[in-house]
This record gives structure tokens, sequence and C-alpha cells, in this order.
């Protein structure tokens, strides 16, 4: 009972919207009463975005597989997959795919992408070159690569990148909690992050990560950054399933979502009416948004 | 009125239908997780979580029921149609030995070309073979087919089943106990909601254990989803003979009915429910195969207080579209990660002992196996010795 009365001390604090301390979080982090956790990210998610769920569909590109531009209309942003090999593959990647989104967002590439074309030029050269060309956002800033992710999130900025996503690689669980309190304190001290992406953008096969990792990590994460407006899961890597619990553990938007409804995926299949029907089973509303977290439509 | 419904659970009390509904309409997820997690808690304080080392074979895949939901089951005369030889059978109890196994649950279809005889034989060849190894086999629907097929009552059909070995009866066939979705499923005739009630009954009157199963998401109800829970809970109080409750999303690909599954949040929300309604339950199997590791693993903190069976081997559900697989090192994995103690158990829930790899070398499962190989329409031998009833399984014969 002890257990329940702390947690309903949480739940009283983060009601007034007061953050819990990152002692606070390494504490929850240990806890393996996983619905308390998820009662109280759930409790922030409502603060900040009551019964919304949105998604975003993504077009998959491939960097250098420009004859699939054109596809996937339906996608409120064209994502370039890869890593080209020089900034110059770069460009014309953007360019290309500049040229058929229309108002539609273009993201791509990692900074580790960014770092390496940064070889014999300024980061800020190498950013601006991109901006240029069109690309709207770095698709991966992982918390657990990057050396400097306040150099990171301040040459961004700069270049005119806004809306800043940061992500996870494969760092272990255990390894987590305190990237979701670093990126709390990049929010404080920089700004301009919009979401949080804590699940792990590589998976392993010979040690995936579990079902109560996943949802425990997606609560820490709303509870450790209350500051950043919106934590992710990714629909195609967690699959419908994991990602709809994970909307009750304190996400509020699903990433990556095919924008295909005729993709024959089987099971992960993502046509609009599956993840809509999916959103509304978790008991929240489903509101597409495009690649600017603009709400379409409800 | 749901805080009052919250309340009278935490306290140990027993909900009425209505007040099931309104929890599963209005409790928040957390709300209902959280209420069948603490009724786990009280069931199991030692915070040991078990699962089971068993094969899933089904001997026949042909089938007269027609079950609209199915996508297993092939008509009489279909070149798809196959009947596990006995050496098959066997095979695979070998091959579950090796990996620690102690059991096979045994399912197939209405096969009207195999009479009682073939059950017996084959039960006494696995009892002669392995007279330690359990059967747990022949759900009531099965049981009531060979009744009819063989004009006996469902008494005598137990009686000598259990006289050439049966040790306990699973609980498929049960969908949804109310018969008019058993009429929109196409199930009603190969057993009434009574019928199903009623084989049970004579079971555990008989002196075997059974499991109660519960197959949501098709044209159901909430409220019928939750009369099919009190004629489980009413059945339980009168004979104490189910040893668990399993519950599992309708899987749709590749069946007449089609459709859509049911999300993960709803098979957790249905889970916990089962958990406050079947208060007089023991214990409730996570439904790993249909729902995933993941969520397979989360079942348990919303209710579940067993992994269910390693399976080695599934068919039905495959059929359908769901393809999980996880070997005991996974399960245990699972358990671990979540906070609990792994164990061996057997049908009864009686603790065999710690993870079987964790005492000798088993080697790793990456897929579960099928009945056989695609493409195998091998007739076993000694089918010619079993009286046949269709016309085509009399030509089969007639071939051999």
């Amino acid at each position: 009972m002890s257990t329940v009365t702390a947690f309903d001390v949480y739940v009283d604090r983060i009601n007034r919207g007061e953050p819990l301390s990152a002692d606070e979080i390494r504490e929850l982090a240990v806890t393996p009463d996983i619905l308390s956790l998820g009662m109280l990210a759930d409790t922030v998610r409502r603060r900040l975005h009551e019964t919304r769920a949105t998604f975003l569909r993504v077009a998959d590109v491939a960097f250098d597989n420009q004859a699939m531009l054109g596809q996937s209309p339906a996608a409120r942003e064209i994502r370039l997959t890869g890593s080209p090999s020089t900034l110059a593959a770069a460009v014309a990647a953007v360019e290309a795919a500049r040229a058929v989104a229309g108002d539609r967002k273009v993201a791509g590439f990692s900074w580790d992408d960014i770092a390496r074309w940064s070889a014999g030029a300024s980061t800020g050269q190498v950013l601006a070159r991109l901006r240029q060309a069109g690309l709207d956002a770095i698709v991966d800033l992982p918390l657990d690569v990057i050396d400097d992710p306040r150099y990171a999130v301040e040459s961004l900025k700069d270049a005119g990148f806004l809306q800043l996503r940061l992500t996870i690689s494969k760092a272990p669980a255990d390894a987590r909690t305190p990237l979701l309190i670093r990126a709390a304190q990049l929010q404080d001290s920089a700004g301009a992050i919009h979401a949080l992406n804590p699940l792990p953008l590589s998976l392993s096969t010979f040690r995936p990560t579990t079902g109560y990792e996943d949802v425990k990590m997606v609560a820490l994460a709303r509870l450790a950054a209350p500051n950043v407006p919106s934590i992710q899961v990714d629909w195609q890597r967690y699959g419908p399933k994991l990602a709809q619990v994970a909307l009750t553990f304190g996400a509020d938007d699903i990433d990556g979502v095919s924008a295909s409804d005729e993709a024959p995926e089987g099971r992960r299949r993502a046509p609009r009416a599956e993840i809509e029907r999916n959103i509304e089973a978790a008991g929240l509303l489903p509101v597409e948004r495009d690649g600017w977290f603009n709400l379409l439509q409800s | 009125m749901i805080d009052s419904i919250v309340a009278k659970v935490r306290d140990g009390g027993r909900v009425s239908a209505e007040e099931a509904l309104a929890l599963y309409h209005h409790a928040p997820t957390h709300v209902l997780g959280r209420l069948a997690d603490g009724i786990r808690l009280r069931k199991h304080p030692e915070q040991v979580v078990t699962y089971i080392i068993d094969r899933n074979v089904n001997y026949t895949n042909i089938c007269v029921a027609r079950c609209n939901f199915c996508a297993f089951y092939r008509p009489v005369g279909s070149g798809e149609g196959y009947v596990l030889g006995f050496e098959e059978i066997f095979h695979k109890i070998d091959e579950t030995i090796a990996v620690g196994g102690n059991q096979l649950l045994l399912q197939g279809g209405h096969n009207p070309d195999l009479p009682i005889q073939w059950y017996e034989d084959l039960f006494r060849g696995v009892k002669a073979r392995y007279p330690d190894f359990k059967l747990h086999a022949l759900s009531p629907p099965e049981v009531l087919h060979i009744s009819r097929l063989n004009q006996l009552s469902t008494t005598q059909v137990i009686e000598r089943l259990v006289a050439a070995g049966l040790d306990s009866i699973p609980g498929g066939g049960a969908e949804i106990l109310v018969d008019r979705v058993r009429k929109l499923l196409n199930c009603y005739s190969k057993a009434t909601s009574d019928e199903w009630i009623g084989i049970m009954r004579q079971a555990h009157l008989a002196g075997l254990r059974t499991t109660a199963t519960m197959m949501y998401g098709t044209v159901e109800t909430d409220e019928e989803r939750i009369e099919h829970m009190m004629r489980l809970r009413d059945l339980q109080d009168e004979t104490g003979g189910f040893t668990a409750f399993i519950t599992w999303s309708y899987q749709p690909e590749h069946t007449e009915h089609g459709g859509f599954e049911e999300t993960g949040v709803d098979y957790l929300r249905t889970l916990a429910l089962s958990r406050i309604v079947l208060d007089n339950f023991d214990n409730l199997q996570a439904s790993w195969v249909t729902q995933g590791g993941k969520v397979g693993q989360l079942s348990l903190a919303y209710g579940a207080n067993d992994m269910g069976s390693v399976m080695i081997e599934e068919n039905v559900v495959r059929a359908a579209g769901a393809a999980y697989c996880m070997d005991e090192l996974e399960i245990v994995v699972n358990i671990e990660d979540a906070g609990f103690l792994p164990k061996r158990r057997n049908m009864h829930y009686e603790i065999l002992g710690d993870p079987i790899f964790r005492e000798r070398e088993v080697p790793r499962m990456l897929a579960l196996a099928t009945a056989r190989a695609d493409g195998d329409t091998s007739v076993p031998d000694e089918l010619k010795n079993y009286e046949a009833r269709s016309r085509h399984g009399r030509q089969l014969r007639l071939g051999q």
C-alpha cells in the first residue's frame, strides 16, 4: 500500500504541473510496478494532449532510388533512408525529393552522416547546404551516439532546423534513463526539441527488447521530459500491438506509419483505418498530423 | 458507480454481470490492470509465474464442423487433408521429451473417418511407450463428435478414453458460450453452449481436470463475453474442475468470417476483466501465441500468472495469420524481466522445477514446427484398420 500512496503523491504533483526530479525518475526506473508507472505517465500525457493521439504517415524512400519518390501521395513526410557517401549525393537526393514533396516535409539522414560530411568543412556549412537543398529535418539524432548533443542541437537550430526529434539508437534499457533525463535538460537549455522517441531504432534479433522494457521506457520518457511536447513510438518497428499499448503508457504520437494502404505487409499493414481503429480502441482520439506536427483533421 | 465496484473488487468481493460490464465499459485500462494484478498477487503471493513444456499437436485437419472462423480445417476429400500416423505422433513425443516436455496437447478436426477405436489405440500406444507422458486431449466438441459418430453417450466416450490413457481435457471449442453467437459462427452444431458446459461437467465428475477458454472478437457483444465468463464461473463453483482459463483474440486471416483482429489493448482489458470475474479460477494464461511476446509478457501485469506452453508446434492459429514463437529460454527471459520467478509446471499446475535449460543442454527452437511438411500427403498405414464413414475415406482405405 505504501507504493500506491507514493504514486498517489506523484499523481497530485503531476496534476499540478510539477515535474519530477532526476533522482525521482531514477527511482521510478527500477520499479517493477509498470501499471503505476503507466498511470503517472498517462497523467502527464493527458495534461499535455488530453485524449488526442496523433499519427504521421511517412513515405520511406531510399536516397538513391528517386523513381520511388512519386509513390505514396498520402504521405505527409518524405523520409530519405540510407546513408549517402558524400554530401553532394545527399544534396542531390534532397533536391529530388523536394521537387516532388510540395508542402510536405522532407527529412533524412542521421547526425553520424552530418559529422562524416563535415570532415572537410564546418558542420554549419554542411547543415546550411542541406537546408538550402530543401531538407526540413534530420531523422536520427541518437542521444546514445552523439558525442555532444548540446552542440548538435545548437548547430541544427542555427541552420534553421526546428522541431527536432531526439532518438535512441541501441542503448540497452539500463543505459537509457540518463539519456531521457539528458533530453529534458537539453530542452531546458537549448529548446527546439519537439519529440523524443525513447525506443531503440536498431533492433537486436539476438536480444530483442521486451514488452515491459518498452512500455516502461515510454512512460519514463514522458515523466522525465514533460517539457518535450511529444513522446513517439514507431508503428512499423514496434508493431501495432506494442505501439497501441504504448499510447496508454505516455506516448502521444505514432511515427512511421506506412503511407501505402495496399502494401502487402501482412499483420504489420498500416492502412489509415487500422491505425485509427487501434487508437480508438486505446480510448483515444486519432488525429493525423503533418511532418510539422500540424493537426490535419480529427 | 465505478468507484464502488473498484472498491468492492479490491476488498475481495465478487462482481455481478452488470458490474463487470460497467467495469469493462468505464474503467481505465490501468485501473482494470491494477485490480487484476491485485487478485493475481492475492492468489500467487510467491511471485512465481509458471509455464509448461508441451507440444500442440493436431492429429487431423479434416473436419465436418466448418466453423466460419477457422482457417485450419479442410473438408472431407480435400487434397490438403491429413491424418497423422501413430509413428509420426510418437516421433513428435520423442522430440518433445528431448526439450524437456511431458505432455501433448492433442486436438484435431471432426474427422468422420476416425472411429473411437483409433483414439483408444493411439492413447494406449502412447502410454505403452511413454508411461509417464501426459495426454491433454480432445476438447468437448471432439468428445461430442466421437459420441455422435460412434453412437455412444459422451459419458461413455470419456470413460473409454480415460481407460485408454486420457489424462485431462483442454477447453477448446468454447469460443463464446452463447448460442446466438455460436449460430452466427456456424459452431452451434458442433456443440451448443449447454453441451460444452455439460461435457466439462461430466469430465469433472469423472475426476478429470480441464481448462477453459474463450475466443473473443468475432460477433459477440460485450454482454455476451461476460455471459461466457459467468457460465464458466458457475460451473467452477459447482465442480472446481477447471485448472485454468485462457482467452485469445480471434485471428481473421484466411477465414471465411474475415474481419479484423481485436487490438492489444482490447486483449489486456479482456484478460484483466477475466481475472476479476473468474474469481474462482486460480490460473490465467497469457496468450503470447496470438498477441506476440511483448503483449504476452505484459499480460503478467494484467492478471495472468502463467505464460502457457512452449508449444513446440502450432497449426491452428498459424493458419489464421499468427506466427509468433518463443522457446523456453525466451519465455523464461520474459518472466524474469517482468520481475517474476519462472517455474515449470504440469497440467495440474504442480511445480516441476526450474527451467530445464538450466539443468541440461536443450536445443534452441527458433520456429514452431508444423503438423507436417508442406506437400506431405502420405496416408498412415494403420488407417486401413479403422472403418471409414465417408465415401472419400472408404476409397482411401481401398487404395491402401
